[in-house]
């Protein structure tokens, strides 16, 4: 069924000329089952199961239109979309405008499954619909497939619509050697490349602060508070660059350093260390928090 | 090797629909209980059934669930071919309800209660019932394709026997069981010396029973008679409703043509069935005070044999009649014989010797019932010369008049009775009761229990069940062409045209009562009354300002019109009271709904009041 020309554009209102209806499986058992009832009726001359009959394709021919009214008029647009890694499920926002109830409708695009059958009312509703983007970049997720059997599940009633607004897609994040540059200081001394071991873990620390609550109990310094001199903190840092700018490690394929990248601007990010990021011309200067991690990985997403 | 899924994976979203196919299947079997599984549609809608139960024993997919919604409606078709009855047809529609109900929720997911998933199953049937009533009414029948075999079973129901032998009945029962139902097109019950009910003829006396023949073939002239032959109840102007019986002749009056399926008339004056016997019987009986041939079909040797010797004093006594020169006469020294004789009716009469039985009881005993009297007089007929037979069947009835229905005759097995027909050359066959001779009608019958509240609703029950039998079986193959040439008259070639555009309108007409019933039931009910009332004040020109509050605006309502100002002051407390009171403990809001409805209910009739009172002041 999916032979039909799928719609374009940033939004899409549902009509006879996007709507695609047929009976299902199980409509053209019900017709099957009815026209039994027809030659048990007639062959018994007996009212019961002729009545049922012509009820059963009553009810065909309704559901055909009902089927067909849960998906008229409605309005589809892209709604505001956030980034996310490539090969992970992604929800890719939608905005509903349904002018009156609408039931049983699914979504799905043809990179994951269809969601669970959904009821609406009228008026506007939001919803995501998930889908695994295969590649970095300013990705569409292809085509949405709309799609309702309610109420009788006698129909099918569809639309494929290919939403115009690409969705941002960050790497997906791989361990791996990444390319570390010192930092843009005058003092800094330049290439160095730091493979996935480190010569000086971590766990070293160089200083003490004050602990704050918000330091975790994995930072406290035990000894100090076992020597009854008071919470203290570790403060961690990284001998050999304090902050690192981060380049693709050369040796490695150009997507799979952006991956491995990835993956080290997430771990940085998480233990709130400070990086910056140098993907050929383009800079990112060292920073923290969460800007700097979007910033970061939409440059990675976005540099060819 | 089959491998069995996990209890997490049978999608938990099929927990209301589940259950609504469940509770279908047992209303199935409850609609099932009774049916003949022997016969070949009885047998298969018990196959169907069983594999109904079975599928949604193991069903896990969505379109497994489905198909046992659709097999339970294809069941419940087949039982509706075999159960018409009022009752068995309501509970059809319950089935039919539950299974859509459980198609609803499969397909509109989890989320709706069963009760909404009931009035969504009842609203779809609603509306699809239009275009199937069209379909039903215009679509032209076809004749049965071929005649399958029917299988018979045996009825084990209490009723009149092939064999009467008063003789060796020493107590007899009163059994008050349902024997047949009649309805009149008149509306009224013949007179009560015509209530009697024919059904067997009993023609070949042994000397102590009297026996039914095996029908003779039927005459050419009545080929119209044989099964086939398409019913017309709805023409009749008498509808029977007969108890299921073992024996193959149903109930009549005698007079008229009978209607209905594998209906035909013996020359006796028996109305046999050829249908199975295990359901009840609905036949009409068109004309029902013509002649009907029987009667006037002249007796046979037969219907004057007498075992000579088995009871001597009888034939003696028999044989003085047989003197007289005519029938009549001979009928009447009968019946001044029996009026001197002193007998009297009793239902314990005890068992009469084995050795010339109607001796010992026309001569010594003198006491018995319907049955004793039946079969002696027509013995002694035959003595005296006059051809005759006994007859068995009902006599009397009890008339019912349920509330709103018709009228009709209510007959029981207690009603059950016997009587005399003789051969009279110039009127043919005719009836005579030697029971009424010796007491008065009401004693001549056993009598029945007392008619309690169970009775009554019983009676009302049936009334029902008879206008509904007029109508549903009433309507047939030939009812359907008098319905279409009635209604469509010359434009009936244009029979196609009319049908589709009908469906149209139906279709039309259901969808869009559908959409408006929606589009009223969605949004916030209780703003639906505040705007129900706006609208009622904007006819009076009082609309509400942009920015204006509910109170502010009832405030200038009441200034214009000050009659109003209880009822729009109740209204306005009301309605914040619903919107802004936090709900109790229940869950359940401050204010109902109902209240607030009422009272915009209570406002518009003082509205309403209030312009017509202004309207005749203007007027005056």
């Amino acid at each position: 069924m999916d032979f039909v020309r799928p719609q374009q554009g940033e939004s899409l209102r549902l009509g006879l000329r996007n709507l695609y209806i047929v009976p299902t499986r199980f409509g053209w058992l019900w017709l099957a089952g009815l026209l039994l009832l027809q030659v048990v009726g007639t062959q018994l001359q007996s009212n019961g199961p002729l009545l049922l009959s012509f009820l059963m394709l009553g009810l065909f021919l309704l559901a055909l239109h009902l089927t067909h009214f849960n998906l008229q008029g409605l309005e589809l647009a892209v709604g505001e979309s956030q980034p996310g890694f490539a090969g992970t499920l992604l929800a890719y926002p939608l905005r509903l405008r349904c002018r009156s109830r609408c039931e049983g409708l699914r979504f799905g695009f043809d990179t994951a499954a269809t969601t669970a059958p959904r009821v609406f009312d009228r008026g506007d509703h939001a919803l995501s619909v998930p889908w695994r983007p295969q590649a970095r970049g300013l990705q569409q997720p292809g085509c949405l497939r709309l799609q309702t059997t309610a109420p009788l599940g006698l129909f099918v009633c569809w639309t494929r619509w290919q939403p115009a607004v690409p969705q941002l897609v960050w790497p997906a994040p791989v361990a791996g050697p990444v390319r570390q540059l010192q930092a843009a200081r005058p003092r800094s001394v330049p290439l160095q490349v730091s493979g996935g071991e480190r010569q000086e873990g971590s766990d070293d620390w160089r200083d003490l602060q004050p602990h704050r609550p918000e330091d975790g109990a994995s930072r406290l310094a035990w000894k100090l508070l076992a020597q009854g001199r008071g919470r203290y903190a570790k403060r961690f840092v990284d001998p050999s660059d304090e902050e690192p700018l981060l380049a693709p490690d050369p040796a490695v394929p150009f997507e799979r350093g952006l991956e491995h990248l990835s993956e080290r601007i997430c771990r940085l990010h998480a233990r709130g260390l400070a990086y910056g990021l140098v993907l050929g011309e383009q800079r990112l200067p060292p920073g923290r928090g969460p800007a700097q991690r979007e910033r970061a990985l939409a440059a990675l997403a976005t540099c060819r | 090797m089959a491998r069995l899924r996990p209890a997490a994976q049978r999608l938990p979203a099929f927990g209301v629909a589940a259950a609504l196919q469940w509770l279908a299947l047992l209303l199935l079997l409850v609609a099932m209980a009774g049916l003949q599984i022997t016969s070949l549609y009885g047998g298969i809608a018990t196959g169907l059934a069983v594999l109904t139960a079975l599928k949604l024993w193991e069903a896990r997919s969505l379109a497994e669930r489905r198909l046992v919604s659709l097999l339970q409606l294809v069941c419940i078709g087949l039982v509706a071919a075999q159960r018409p009855e009022l009752a068995a047809s309501l509970l059809q529609l319950a089935v039919t309800l539950l299974a859509l109900a459980g198609l609803l929720a499969l397909e509109l997911g989890e989320g709706l209660g069963w009760r909404v998933l009931l009035r969504r199953s009842l609203q779809v049937v609603a509306a699809a019932l239009p275009v199937a009533l069209v379909l039903f009414l215009l679509v032209p029948r076809l004749a049965p394709f071929s005649t399958l075999p029917l299988a018979r079973g045996a009825a084990a129901v209490v009723g009149l026997s092939e064999q009467l032998d008063p003789g060796g009945i020493a107590e007899l029962a009163a059994v008050d069981a349902p024997a047949a139902r009649v309805a009149f097109a008149t509306g009224q019950p013949p007179p009560a010396q015509e209530r009697y009910w024919r059904v067997l003829v009993h023609d070949r006396f042994d000397g102590r029973r009297w026996n039914r023949s095996a029908p003779p073939p039927l005459p050419r002239g009545d080929a119209r008679e044989l099964p086939g032959a398409p019913v017309a109840l709805a023409g009749s102007t008498q509808l029977w409703v007969a108890a299921p019986s073992r024996i193959e002749a149903l109930p009549w009056g005698g007079g008229g043509r009978p209607l209905g399926r594998e209906l035909l008339l013996d020359p006796r004056g028996e109305l046999l069935v050829r249908a199975p016997s295990d359901q009840r019987r609905v036949y009409g009986i068109a004309d029902p005070q013509a002649a009907s041939f029987w009667r006037t079909r002249p007796p046979s040797g037969a219907d004057l044999a007498l075992p000579l010797g088995s009871n001597p004093r009888l034939e003696a006594l028999g044989a003085s009649w047989a003197r007289l020169p005519t029938p009549q006469q001979r009928l009447q020294a009968a019946r001044d014989w029996f009026a001197a004789g002193g007998f009297s009716y009793t239902l314990q009469p005890g068992t009469l010797p084995d050795r010339a039985p109607f001796d010992a009881f026309l001569f010594e005993r003198r006491e018995g019932f319907c049955g004793h009297y039946a079969s002696s007089l027509a013995a002694l007929l035959r003595a005296a010369g006059v051809p005759a037979r006994v007859v068995s069947g009902y006599h009397g009835g009890r008339w019912v008049m349920p509330l709103g229905g018709e009228g009709y005759l209510d007959l029981r097995q207690s009603d059950a009775h016997a009587w005399t027909e003789l051969w009279l050359p110039d009127q043919g066959w005719v009836g005579v009761d030697p029971s009424s001779w010796i007491a008065p009608p009401g004693q001549s019958q056993p009598r029945r229990g007392s008619w309690g509240l169970a009775d009554w609703l019983r009676q009302q029950w049936w009334g029902l069940d008879i206008a509904w039998t007029r109508v549903w079986l009433g309507f047939d193959r030939d009812s359907q062409q008098s319905l279409l040439r009635r209604l469509l008259g010359p434009l009936l070639p244009w029979l196609g045209p009319v049908l589709l555009l009908a469906i149209a309108v139906a279709l039309a007409g259901s969808l869009s009562l559908m959409r408006w019933l929606q589009a009223r039931s969605q949004g916030d009910p209780a703003r639906r009354q505040l705007e129900q009332l706006l609208g009622l004040l904007a006819r009076h020109d009082l609309v509400p300002e942009p920015g204006e509050t509910l109170r502010r605006f009832a405030a200038r309502v009441e200034e214009r019109l000050p009659q109003l100002a209880p009822e729009l002051q109740a209204f306005a407390t009301l309605y914040q009271c619903q919107r802004f009171v936090p709900v109790g403990a229940g869950g359940a809001p401050a204010v109902s709904l109902r209240q607030l409805r009422r009272q915009r209910r209570a406002l518009g009739r003082r509205l309403r009041r209030l312009s017509s009172g202004a309207a005749v002041g203007k007027a005056g």
